[in-house]
């Protein structure tokens, strides 16, 4: 076991991130890409970094209101991403509809179709909650390996 | 021109990274953030004007069955700091604070919430139930009070008409 428990330790280094946006309003995405690229919050010091494909990503980042129209694709690269995968809703849409439940286009929450481990609600969130989502993710995401 | 960029590169080394340190350190909090809601039960006086504004509907007032009062809820998973609940409170009682630490495993999802209770008063003649209201709020209402209003103060609004209504055949009689 200790020899598994090395490598485990070992392999843990750099999660990717990913971004899935489910018919959000992109307020939550500027904060994300706020969280990545401006040198004040830098995501990148905890390993992470935003790639362009599913099939690299270790950690998922959904925002918006899993909208009827959204529901199918966001499952579809959802079901690319390979695991083990860490699923955070960012904002208030993903986690509750926020503004928008009861909308005759918003007839399910993030969590009825996907095993979410992370919320960060807000609407936006700041990036330091955004980076505090993150790094609960991180620690989940290591038990998993 | 070129000898700009030295100053720029001097000022930067002195002044060292502008990263903030978090999550591995202290972060700023600006003192007038819209965070995380609070509300305080004694001073709320139950009109549910904040669950009328509220955008998402995150607010939401039950009346408990015995009539002792009612349950004040607020979703953190809905709310959009916004801030309306706080601009219409009469009372001040419901407040933004600046904790924006928001965060959570998903296990936690449904105690993302505060929950207050508004006990209500009891009119000293017919011990009804009737809205507590704050001293300040009645003070602000009817201006300075004098030993009349502190009389009616305690009285529901049945009962305060029909004192009212006696002292004004009193004053016919008279």
């Amino acid at each position: 076991m200790s020899i598994i428990d090395a490598i485990k330790s070992k392999a843990v280094r750099s999660p990717w991130l990913y971004r899935i946006n489910a018919g959000s309003c992109n307020g939550c995405d500027v904060e994300l890409a706020t969280t990545a690229l401006i040198p004040r919050y830098d995501v990148e010091r905890l390993g992470c970094k935003y790639c362009g494909s599913p099939k690299h990503a270790d950690i998922v980042l959904i925002t918006g209101p899993v909208t009827s129209m959204v529901k199918d694709k966001v499952l579809r690269v959802y079901e690319e991403i390979p695991d083990p995968k860490v699923t955070v809703a960012v904002g208030v849409c993903p986690i509750s509809g926020g503004v928008f439940r009861g909308s005759y286009s918003v007839p399910i929450m993030l969590d009825d179709i996907i095993p979410v481990d992370v919320n960060v609600p807000g609407c936006p969130p700041r990036p330091q909650a955004i980076l505090e989502g993150v790094a609960m993710a991180l620690d989940i995401w290591k038990t998993r390996i | 021109m070129v000898l700009s960029i030295f100053k720029v590169l001097w000022n930067n080394l002195k002044q060292g990274p502008s990263t903030d340190p978090f999550p591995f350190g202290e972060t700023f909090t600006p003192a007038r953030l819209r965070g995380k809601v609070t509300v305080d039960p004694e001073s709320c006086v139950g009109c549910g004007v904040c669950a009328t504004v509220c955008a998402g509907n995150a607010i939401k007032h039950v009346e408990r069955e015995d009539g002792s009062g009612k349950d004040f809820y607020v979703w953190h998973n809905t709310c959009t700091f916004c801030g309306l609940c706080q601009h219409y409170c009469p009372t001040d009682a419901i407040r933004l604070t600046n904790n924006w630490s928001t965060a959570h495993r998903n296990e936690d999802k449904y105690k993302m919430k505060e929950h207050e209770f508004i006990a209500y008063a009891r009119c000293s003649e017919c011990s009804q139930p009737m809205p507590h209201m704050p001293h300040a709020m009645l003070d602000h209402i009817y201006g300075t009070p004098t030993e009349e209003l502190e009389n009616i103060y305690s009285l529901c609004p049945e009962c305060r008409r029909q004192k009212a209504a006696q002292q004004f055949g009193a004053q016919i009689h008279d």
